[in-house]
C-alpha cells in the first residue's frame, strides 16, 4: 500500500464533487419522483394521490399523448439531418480534398449560437409579411403559390420548430462520422474496388460495416438531445398555434410553471427521463438482434 | 451541448481520394453537395452580422436580403443604448467564469479519487456520475425551483452555476479519469519515494498535465453555460440579474415593433466571444470532436 493511498485522502477529493453532484442532480430526481405522487399548486397543502398523476397522464390527458407523438416527430426529422444528411456529407468530404478543413470549421459554426438568437433568426426566415428568405426563395424559382406563415400554419409547424435543432448541430454529427470514415483501413476499399465496387458499394460494403459503432454513438447521442429538445420550440411558437408544436418538455414546463401545478409537472418530467431511457434500450436493442457489436 | 472528445489531435485526415477518371465526377458531384451545404450553414450567420450592420431604415423598408448599400454601427450603439446589454454581458461573464472554474477543479477532485488513489467503490462512483450524461434538465427543474424558493436563491448567481456545474460535471468527471488512466503508476511511484502525500502529488504532478483535458472540458462548457437558457429562464426573474440568452428573448419578447437590426447587433456581440475561441483553439476542437466517438 503506497502512502498517497489513503481514506483520508479519498474523502477529501471525493467529498466536494459528490456533494455538489448529489444536491443539484440527484436529489431533484428524487424529489421530482417524490413530489409526482402529490396533487399540488405550490401554495396550498400538497395532497397524496398515489399514482394518480401517472394514471390521469396515461388515460385522461389527450395533450400528453399529442405532445409524445410531437417530440417523436421532432426526433425525426432531427435524426434525418443529424444522422442521415451528416452521414452523406461526411462521406462526400472525404473525396473532396483541398479545403476540408475550412468546410470543417465552416459547418460547426452553427453550434456556438444561443438558442435565442437561432429562434430570432428563424423568426426572420420563416417570416411570411414581409417576407422572410424562406418565402423570398420561393416566388425567386416560381414557386410563390408555396409560400406561407411557416410557423402559424398547423401543416407545417411542426418541421418549422423541428429543422433549427438539426440544423445547428448537423456540423458537429457529420464531424464526428468523419472521424468515423478516417479509421476505415485504406487496403479493404482499394481490395474492393479491385474487384469490382463502385464508390456506392464501397460505402454500402466496406465503410458503413466499419463505420457501425461511430454511427450508433452517435444515434444515442442525436437521440438523446433530441428527445430534450425545448430552447427553439419553446422560444419561436410556445407550443402553439394552439399545442400544435408542443413537445413533451414544453408541456412539462408550461404545466408547472405557467399552470404551477408542480405534482403533475414532476411526473410529466418523470415520463421524460422514463422517454429517454426508453429510447436508448430500443436502439440498443435493435443494435443487439441485428447481431451488430457496439 | 457536451461531447466525448478526445485530448491529442487524432489522426491526421489522410486522403481518401483514389486514381482513375470515374472519380471525377463523384467528386463534382460531392462538391457541389458540399458547397449547398457550407452555404446553408454560414449564409443564415452571415445575414445575421450585414443584418447588424445595415441602416435600420433599410432593414425595415423591405429587401432585406439584399446586400447592404452602406455600412454602419448605429445598431450596436442603440443595442448597448437601450437593451442594458453591458450588464447581460458581465452577470454571463461571472457566471461563465464561476462554474468552468467548478466544473474543472471538482471534475479533477472526483477523477483523482476515483482513477488515481483508487478505493473499493470507486466503479460505482463513477458509474453514478455517468447516469447523469443522459438525465434530462427537465426533471430537476421544479424541485429546484422549489429548493432555491425556501432558500431564497432565486434570481442569484448561483441558482443558474449549481445546475450547471451539476450537470457538466459527469462529462468533465469521465474526461479527467479517461485521461489519468494514462497517466504511469511509476510516476506516483517516484513521487511518494520521494516523501510526497495525495496532496502533493495532485497539485505537482496530476494537475499540470492535465492540461489539455482542461482546455477541452472548458471550451465545451464555456458554450453550454454561455448560452445556457432553460436555467436561467426558470430561477432568473429580475432585469439585472439576466444573462446572455435572457437579454436577447427581452429584445424579442416585447410586442409591436422589434428593433430588429440592434437586436441583431447584440446577437453578434454576444457570440463573439466564443466565436474568437473556436478560431484560436481550431485544430484542438476539430480533432477533439472528430476524434471523440472513435476513441470513446
Amino acid at each position: 500500500m503506497l502512502t498517497y493511498r489513503n481514506r483520508l485522502a479519498v474523502a477529501v477529493f471525493l467529498a466536494p464533487p459528490l456533494l455538489a453532484y448529489l444536491v443539484a442532480v440527484v436529489l431533484p430526481i428524487g424529489q421530482s419522483l417524490y413530489l409526482s405522487l402529490f396533487k399540488w399548486d405550490g401554495l396550498s397543502d400538497p395532497r397524496f394521490i398515489g399514482l394518480g398523476n401517472y394514471s390521469k397522464m396515461l388515460t385522461a390527458d389527450p395533450a400528453f399523448w399529442a405532445s409524445l407523438l410531437h417530440s417523436l416527430v421532432y426526433l425525426v426529422i432531427t435524426l434525418i439531418f443529424q444522422l442521415g444528411l451528416a452521414l452523406l456529407v461526411a462521406n462526400l468530404l472525404t473525396y473532396a480534398g483541398k479545403g476540408r478543413e475550412v468546410i470543417k470549421t465552416l459547418v460547426v459554426l452553427p453550434a456556438i449560437v444561443s438558442t435565442v438568437a437561432i429562434a430570432l433568426l428563424f423568426r426572420r426566415l420563416y417570416a411570411f409579411d414581409p417576407p422572410g428568405l424562406i418565402n423570398d426563395l420561393l416566388s425567386w424559382v416560381g414557386l410563390g403559390a408555396l409560400a406561407r406563415p411557416w410557423l402559424s400554419d398547423l401543416s407545417t409547424v411542426m418541421s418549422a420548430v423541428s429543422i433549427p435543432e438539426g440544423w445547428r448541430f448537423f456540423g458537429i454529427y457529420m464531424l464526428i462520422l468523419y472521424g468515423g470514415l478516417l479509421a476505415v483501413p485504406r487496403d479493404l476499399e482499394e481490395a474492393a474496388k479491385l474487384d469490382g465496387a463502385n464508390e456506392w458499394q464501397v460505402f454500402l460494403f466496406v465503410r458503413f460495416p466499419y463505420l457501425r459503432p461511430v454511427w450508433i454513438t452517435t444515434a444515442i447521442m442525436a437521440t438523446t438531445y433530441a428527445l430534450r429538445g425545448f430552447d427553439v420550440p419553446y422560444l419561436l411558437t410556445n407550443g402553439g398555434p394552439g399545442q400544435a408544436s408542443e413537445l413533451l418538455t414544453t408541456y412539462m414546463y408550461k404545466t408547472a410553471f405557467a399552470n404551477t401545478n408542480f405534482g403533475y409537472a414532476s411526473a410529466l418530467s418523470v415520463a421524460i427521463v422514463v422517454e429517454c431511457l426508453i429510447a436508448v434500450g430500443a436502439i440498443l436493442l435493435l443494435v443487439r438482434r441485428r447481431g451488430f457489436s457496439v | 451541448m457536451t461531447l466525448a472528445m478526445s485530448h491529442a489531435p487524432g489522426k491526421t485526415s489522410g486522403s481518401m481520394t483514389g486514381t482513375g477518371a470515374r472519380l471525377n465526377l463523384h467528386r463534382y458531384a460531392a462538391w457541389a453537395i458540399i458547397a449547398l451545404i457550407v452555404v446553408v450553414q454560414v449564409y443564415p450567420l452571415l445575414w445575421i452580422l450585414l443584418t447588424a450592420l445595415r441602416p435600420a431604415q433599410e432593414f425595415a423598408a423591405g429587401d432585406a436580403f439584399a446586400l447592404p448599400s452602406s455600412l454602419t454601427l448605429d445598431n450596436f450603439v442603440r443595442a448597448f443604448a437601450q437593451g442594458n446589454l453591458g450588464r447581460f454581458l458581465f452577470n454571463s461573464i461571472i457566471v461563465t467564469v464561476a462554474a468552468d472554474a467548478l466544473i474543472v477543479l471538482l471534475g479533477m477532485m472526483a477523477a483523482y479519487a476515483i482513477q488515481v488513489i483508487g478505493f473499493k467503490w470507486s466503479r460505482v462512483v463513477l458509474g453514478l456520475f455517468l447516469i447523469g450524461i443522459i438525465v434530462p434538465a427537465h426533471v430537476t427543474l421544479v424541485p429546484l425551483f422549489l429548493n432555491y424558493r425556501n432558500l431564497g436563491l432565486l434570481n442569484s448567481y448561483w441558482s443558474i452555476i449549481v445546475p450547471l456545474v451539476g450537470f457538466s460535471l459527469p462529462m468533465s468527471v469521465y474526461l479527467f479519469q479517461s485521461f489519468y488512466s494514462y497517466i504511469s503508476r511509476e510516476l506516483y511511484d517516484a513521487a511518494t519515494i520521494d516523501g510526497a502525500g495525495p496532496y502533493r502529488i495532485f497539485l505537482l504532478i496530476t494537475a499540470p498535465m492535465s492540461v489539455n483535458t482542461v482546455v477541452t472540458v472548458v471550451f465545451v462548457n464555456t458554450i453550454f453555460i454561455w448560452n445556457d437558457f432553460i436555467f436561467a429562464n426558470t430561477f432568473v426573474l429580475d432585469k439585472n440579474m439576466k444573462t446572455v440568452p435572457l437579454g436577447l428573448q427581452s429584445y424579442m419578447g416585447a410586442m409591436g415593433s422589434i428593433d430588429w437590426t440592434a437586436t441583431f447587433a447584440a446577437v453578434c456581440v454576444t457570440v463573439t466571444p466564443l466565436l474568437l475561441a473556436l478560431l484560436v483553439l481550431n485544430r484542438a476542437i476539430i480533432y477533439g470532436i472528430q476524434g471523440g466517438a472513435t476513441k470513446g
